[in-house]
């Protein structure tokens, strides 16, 4: 009695419907499964806890055994990404621009008497970063202890003399918005050629165009050209808000920015097309763009540096598209690089750019 | 079986041998046939008989697997495009870009057969000249037909392919259809339909033609064939009464169209 209820019930029976016509929805199943999992994938992979070393710069002016003693015990304290190759001036440069966090100057003559000039040793540190220069100054402070101790005279002990300087300190935005900027480039040529395109087939739209004598390539220049045209805007009105609202200081020259926004946008455009020309229609298109605009976002370097992923993901990360997008706006806009600086990005966009325009012309279909 | 109503002038279309198969199917068997400038030409069939993918490679939609297709003068298969620039292709799902209005539809249209046209005058010989700043999907069933065939007629066409132009119409907006094609035939149009409804076919059509699994098995006026008929001993069960419920129809709700 209990199967004929609910067989007959009409409750169980639209339930029965209900779960079958959900689990039929393509587009529900990815964006219920797929993208959860694909997110805590990636962030499980990536380790945002990681300590990140302090960067100083080693200047030894003095050259003796003294300050080779003092910097090799630096190094075995295994706190520092020490960079020791420049001169005094490119060191001070590279604090400047908040590629340091400390510089540290051994003059001549360094731990040869002791008078209290040859017992000192110079620290410039970026005042703007307090948490590193004062970690990285005590590391300094006792690895020259050290020193005092060996040496026995502790009356003369060895110091820091340091200089605060005022760096050039990155904010969130400053990192995010060339990073914003071009994933709106691409989610806006990925998903609205691909889901408008789609629709334009799936309706019948392009049908009724094909029984006009119209050229395929006249009707896809003019989508083409509407949505790089949108592209230069979107990226107009972005730095607009970021420099008015926020205090963000383009570097670059906002035209170098708009020609990578433009070919960036002529990427993307095309694989717009290509993904339409894949899928007849919308259910199958959105999955598709979205499978492959998703990852792109987070593992291109919008939100965060790529370099804090594991490198085997960060090698795979740096051929995608939205990644050398990415690094040239922010190359160009953050850092002031000149657009010729960027040949490679500008390689590897072209080099993605040929490849969606031969799968979208070999896929294109009037319906 | 008469192929051209009149030998002097050129037929505008000339089709022979025409044949097209799919996978697991032979849609079009080797088809044949001529029609003449002018004509109102009507090709009827069950669904599945090849009429739409006859007509689709005639309107240079499709490509046959073999045989000759000439249209105007010009062989479709070869150049498409020339063909496309002189006929009208009337669609039976018809859609238009859904954020232009009518109007703005019309003359993107005929800029793309490098043609001006009077947009308002156009959608007031099909009675939606008040209709001009509509979008499409704003429209009814009917006024979206009306429509669909005023966009055939921007490049004014010499020939117009329709295809079910009444289906899914009510009788005042069939009749009404009805009049526009007449009205074509007297400007000098040539006009190819398709259609399910043997009534329409009777009224408008100087020659039919039945296909029936990919081929022609019947062609000649309505008239003609009727009369064959009769001679082969069929008898019809009724006898055709002075009116019929149409004809009531149309008494009490009126001939004006209605939307």
């Amino acid at each position: 009695m209990l199967n004929r209820l609910i067989q007959t019930n009409p409750t169980i029976s639209l339930t029965k419907a209900s779960m079958r016509i959900w689990f039929r929805d393509r587009v529900a199943i990815f964006w219920t499964f797929f993208l959860p999992v694909v997110l805590i994938s990636v962030f499980g992979l990536l380790d945002f806890g990681a300590f990140r070393t302090i960067d100083l710069g080693i200047v030894d002016r003095a050259d003796n055994q003294t300050s080779r003693k003092l910097i090799s015990d630096i190094r075995t304290l295994d706190a520092f990404d020490i960079s020791d190759t420049a001169s005094e001036a490119e060191e001070r440069q590279a604090l400047l621009d908040g590629d340091r966090n400390l510089v540290l100057i051994i003059e001549p003559g360094f731990g040869e008497d002791s008078s209290q000039n040859q017992r000192r040793v110079n620290v410039i540190y970026n005042q703007g970063q307090p948490k590193e220069s004062s970690a990285g100054q005590s590391i300094i402070q006792s690895a020259l202890d050290e020193i005092t101790f060996a040496e026995g005279k502790l009356t003369d002990r060895y110091q820091i003399e340091s200089q605060p300087v005022d760096s050039r300190n990155l904010r969130f935005i400053d990192f995010l918005l060339p990073g914003v900027v071009a994933m709106s480039i691409m989610q806006m040529g990925l998903f609205s050629v691909a889901f408008s395109f789609v629709q334009l087939k799936s309706k019948g739209i392009l049908r009724r165009l094909q029984a006009t004598p119209v050229l395929p390539a006249s009707f896809i220049f003019a989508q083409v050209f509407t949505r790089l045209t949108v592209s230069i805007l979107q990226t107009l009105v972005l730095i607009g808000l970021a420099v008015i609202a926020f205090n963000v200081q383009l570097e670059g020259n906002l035209l170098a920015v708009l020609l990578l926004a433009l070919i960036g946008g002529g990427v993307f455009v095309s694989m717009g097309f290509a993904v339409s020309g894949f899928a007849r229609t919308e259910d199958v298109a959105a999955p598709l763009a979205n499978a492959i605009a998703l990852p792109m976002m987070f593992l291109s370097g919008v939100f965060f540096p790529r370099d804090t992923m594991p490198d085997a993901l960060q090698l795979v990360a740096d051929y995608l598209p939205l990644s050398f997008l990415v690094d040239a706006i922010r190359s160009v806009a953050v850092d002031g690089q000149n657009v010729w600086s960027q040949w490679d990005n500008i390689l590897g966009l072209i080099g993605w750019l040929s490849i969606t325009f031969f799968i979208s012309v070999r896929l294109f279909r009037w319906e | 079986m008469k192929l051209n109503p009149n030998p002097e002038i050129e037929p505008i279309i000339q089709v022979d041998g025409l044949r097209k198969s799919y996978s697991d199917l032979i849609a079009v068997n080797g088809v044949s046939f001529e029609v003449g400038s002018g004509e109102v030409f009507g090709i009827l069939g069950p669904n599945g008989a090849g009429k739409t993918t006859t007509v689709e490679i005639l309107e240079g939609m499709r490509s046959a697997d073999s045989g000759k297709a000439l249209v105007n003068g010009i062989d479709v298969q070869k150049d498409p495009r020339a063909v496309k620039k002189v006929i009208g292709i009337q669609l039976q799902s018809s859609a238009f870009f859904d954020r232009l209005n009518l109007s703005e539809i019309l003359d993107v249209m005929a800029s793309i057969y490098q043609k001006k046209i009077d947009a308002s005058k156009l959608l007031d010989s099909v009675e939606l000249a008040d209709r001009a700043k509509s979008l499409f999907q704003e429209l009814s069933g009917g006024q979206k037909q009306r429509f669909s065939v005023a966009s055939t007629l921007v490049n004014d066409p010499v020939l117009l392919f329709l295809d079910e132009p009444t289906t899914g119409l009510d009788p005042q907006a069939r009749r009404h259809m009805w009049e526009l094609i007449k009205q074509f035939k007297l400007e000098g149009r040539t006009v190819l339909l398709t259609t399910h409804y043997m009534e329409e076919a009777s009224e408008l059509c100087d020659r039919v033609a039945i296909m029936d699994h990919g081929n022609i098995v019947a062609m000649d006026r309505p008239t003609a064939l009727v009369d064959a008929l009769i001679k082969r001993g069929f008898q019809k069960e009724r006898v055709e009464t002075k009116a019929n419920l149409e004809d009531v129809f149309l008494d009490i709700t009126g001939r004006e169209l209605q939307d």
